[in-house]
């Protein structure tokens, strides 16, 4: 067997960044190639993640944080990156915020093969069919023809390669371990720095090589004996040193680290649909995965919705079920019985093996993780956000209840779901106003210090627990609404002067036009989703001027202050208004 | 004055390893502050009449005095730890064990941590003697450990209970970054560093996050 040359002048192909049993749930390594400093987790699915060291806040190495099993918590500041998709899901220091979309750390391709962990800084596509080997490997072809299971790592070793010579010496040693192992060796190299190289010897066979425990000491006491060789004839500058080392890699800048996870847009995903089922009666529940080639679905927050686009001009908004680590999109439809045609077309149209339009997920309705006790109270279908921070809630251990109202046993949806929620679930059958009322009034009854509530279903429930929440004596930023409509009659009669603070631009905002209309007459972007006043996704800074608040996603406290407004319905109680734009 | 009191610096990881054994085994202590840096008051007059060599930590147990890293875990371990497990005096072999780790913590103690002083406070040591030192070290421990793993070793002796040996080279190893030594290379001993921080009772220090 012939090894290639160490060519240190390019970091093309795929190399081994650690063994798959350094990698063990709730645990991170810290690895490096090509000069890039690495962390490495798996999380509770199985899945590896290779991403750079250190996190977007302050850039500090991530591998000194926390696996949960589904997210990688920096040791620093808290910010919490989800598994797969490495997108910011929480930031603690400002709990009441969905972090944007675009905080994304870049995620490197990962193959797990022949008992390694590999990756390429290449920016190859997002991974390889499992199966196959990466291409090139670096070792000669004939450990391609095992299967990916057929080779036991031996121990591994960093080897200042110094100025020596290494290839030279990597033949002999791979015959000696074949005679000290009993099977044919193969030797992956892993090059860390300019003068540095993790030396990982394979044994490989037709099935993976029974090697006893004293065989493999030998071996690590082999390897051991190899590199002081090798290390006595490099010389004073042959110290591996990663800490601070500036590699020729790192001089040609980190941006040679695959930016494929990080190709951030708020444009549109499309997904396939992998599965529909009836969850309950007039409800059914879709999953979805990025379509062939395409690179994983973002991070989900909890709270967190979609727009799926229909046609061109047909959007529906869902919330999207999914706990943390989940890889794939869930959401649940009811069939509404006036529908426009966004549900009756999911219901009746949209099968397993469709491809669907949606948009990036966005988080109008985010959920505080510092709260000691989280109340959740949902109404019918209103469920759906409810779930995914029910889910978040139950993985971190805090404190938090369930309280789902639906009509009748049949109208549970995800019961699977609930399920799992254990007693932390509670769910109301068939309550009519009344007793609804009473529910809520003896679950809101205690408001407290740590308390939280997020509420969604039906206008009129929302209504009711607003009016209960308020004279209960909840403060209201510690009540939190998901409406799907805004049951609020709009009033379109005034008329008054708009004046954007970025672009210096003054316009007329006319009777039975929006603020949103207007701007968008005059090219002025902002992102809207609902326009109707109850999501909240096109909500700016107000700087001067009172609104005149018609939506339902502000609470009573921010509309008071003034200093925010939702442009699709909310229109000026004086004569101007200034908006940040 | 009753009771235990350790003569204490927080930055030294010898003190460190006492103030790890003395809350593991659930003990009360009083910390007395000794101004090692920039004070140098260990090396003074005063200190010397409680440890001539003028070394911290020291260990005075209602009026017994003793000095030294690993006497004082012996000590602690023998006379506090009733169950015989943090230092296994009924079990010659494993006790020899314990004593030869124990022999390694001296090694990581001046190398990894030696490059420590001389990167944070500016002793004056041979740093490239150091860290080659330190990396020998290290290799041997995490070959030890990974070796252990495949056997079901999950501590540096073999036996299900983790010894004062592990607390000895524990925060050795932690702290090497701070001495210009990358852990990275030694994934055996991050995973066996994890596990030192899930033992009932561990404590932080400044630079020892929880795991």
């Amino acid at each position: 067997m012939n090894l290639p040359p160490v060519d240190y002048a390019a970091n093309r192909g795929w190399y081994p960044v650690a063994a798959s049993a350094d990698a063990v749930a709730g645990h991170v390594v810290a690895g490096r190639l090509w000069g890039s400093d690495l962390v490495i987790w798996r999380d509770d699915n199985g899945a590896v993640n290779v991403w750079p060291d250190r996190c977007l806040h302050r850039g500090v190495r991530l591998s000194l944080g926390t696996n949960t099993g589904t997210e990688l918590v920096c040791r620093y500041h808290g910010w919490r990156y989800a598994t797969v998709a490495g997108s910011c899901t929480y930031i603690p220091a400002h709990p009441d915020n969905a972090p944007a979309q675009s905080m994304c750390t870049s995620t490197l391709p990962v193959h797990e093969y022949a008992g390694l962990v590999w990756t390429t800084l290449d920016g190859a596509p997002g991974s390889v069919a499992v199966g196959t080997s990466p291409e090139p490997f670096p070792v000669e072809h004939d450990v391609n023809d095992h299967a990916g299971s057929a080779a036991v790592p031996l121990w591994a070793m960093t080897v200042n390669v110094g100025t020596g010579t290494l290839e030279v010496e990597l033949d002999g040693l791979r015959k000696a371990l074949t005679k000290l192992v009993g099977a044919e060796v193969a030797v992956v190299l892993q090059p860390v720095d300019p003068d540095a190289v993790v030396v990982r010897p394979l044994a490989v066979g037709e099935a993976a090589p029974a090697v006893d425990v004293s065989a493999l000491d030998a071996a690590a006491e082999l390897l051991s004996a190899f590199a002081r060789r090798i290390e006595s004839g490099a010389g004073a500058n042959g110290d591996y040193d990663g800490n601070s080392r500036r590699s020729a890699t790192e001089a040609r800048g980190y941006g040679q680290v695959s930016p494929h996870g990080r190709t951030v847009s708020t444009g549109l995903l499309d997904v396939e649909v992998v599965a529909k089922w009836e969850t309950a009666d007039g409800i059914v529940a879709f999953e979805f995965l990025p379509v062939e080639g395409a690179p994983p679905l973002p991070a989900v927050q909890p709270g967190a919705h979609i727009d799926v686009h229909m046609t061109a001009d047909l959007l529906r908004p869902y919330s999207l079920t999914n706990g943390p680590g989940d890889t794939a999109y869930r959401i649940g439809v009811k069939r509404e019985p006036d529908s426009r045609g966004g549900s009756a077309a999911m219901h009746d149209f949209v099968t397993v093996g469709d491809r669907l339009t949606i948009s990036h997920p966005r988080n109008t309705f985010p959920l505080r993780r510092d709260a000691d006790h989280t109340l959740l109270i949902a109404g019918g279908i209103g469920v759906t956000p409810l779930l995914a921070m029910a889910q978040t809630l139950a993985a971190t251990g805090a404190g938090f209840e369930l309280h789902y109202f639906v009509r009748g046993p049949g109208h549970v949806a995800f019961a699977d779901v609930i399920q799992t929620l254990g007693p932390h679930a509670v769910v109301h059958h068939g309550l009519d106003p009344a007793g609804t009322g009473e529910e809520l009034a003896s679950l809101l009854a205690e408001p407290g210090f740590g308390r939280q509530v997020y509420a969604c279903g039906p206008g009129p429930m929302l209504d009711a627990i607003r009016a209960t929440a308020r004279s209960a004596g909840w403060p209201d930023d510690t009540v939190h609404f998901e409406y799907f409509q805004n049951p609020n009659d709009l009033d379109l009669d005034s008329t008054f002067e708009i004046a954007l603070s970025r672009t210096a631009r003054t316009f007329t905002v006319p009777a039975g036009e929006t603020i949103l209309d207007v701007l968008r007459t005059n090219g002025v972007a902002v992102e809207a989703s609902c326009e109707q006043g109850a999501c909240g996704t096109c909500v700016v800074p107000l700087l001067d001027g009172r609104a005149d608040h018609q939506d339902v996603y502000l609470s009573d406290t921010q509309k008071a202050t003034q200093d925010r407004i939702a442009v699709c319905v909310s229109r000026a109680e004086t004569e101007r208004l200034v908006l940040e734009l | 004055m009753s009771g235990i009191r350790l003569y204490d610096y927080e930055l030294s990881v010898n003190c460190y390893k006492q103030r790890l054994l003395l809350s593991i085994l659930g003990l009360d202590y009083e910390r007395v502050p000794v101004d090692f840096f920039p004070g140098r008051e260990h090396q003074g007059d005063t200190f010397r009449r409680i440890n001539p060599l003028g070394h911290i930590p020291v260990l005075d147990d209602n009026g017994y005095v003793v000095w030294d890293a690993t006497a004082i875990s012996i000590y602690l371990a023998t006379g506090y730890d009733d169950s015989g497990r943090w230092y296994p005096v009924a079990d010659p072999r494993r006790l020899g064990r314990v004593a030869s780790w124990m022999a390694f913590a001296e090694g990581t103690t001046n190398t990894a941590s030696a490059a420590r002083l001389h990167d944070t406070l500016g002793y004056d040591f041979d740093i490239d003697a150091c860290r080659r030192g330190a990396r020998d070290l290290f290799r041997h421990l995490d070959r030890h450990l990974w070796l252990g793993e495949l056997e079901g070793r999950r501590w540096l002796v073999d036996g299900d209970h983790p010894t004062i040996a592990d607390l000895a080279v524990f925060p050795d190893a932690m702290l090497a970054p701070q001495g210009g030594v990358s852990l990275t290379p030694y994934p055996a001993i991050r995973r066996w560093t994890d596990r030192v921080k899930d033992i009932p009772g561990f404590v932080v220090m400044a630079g020892i996050y929880p795991h």
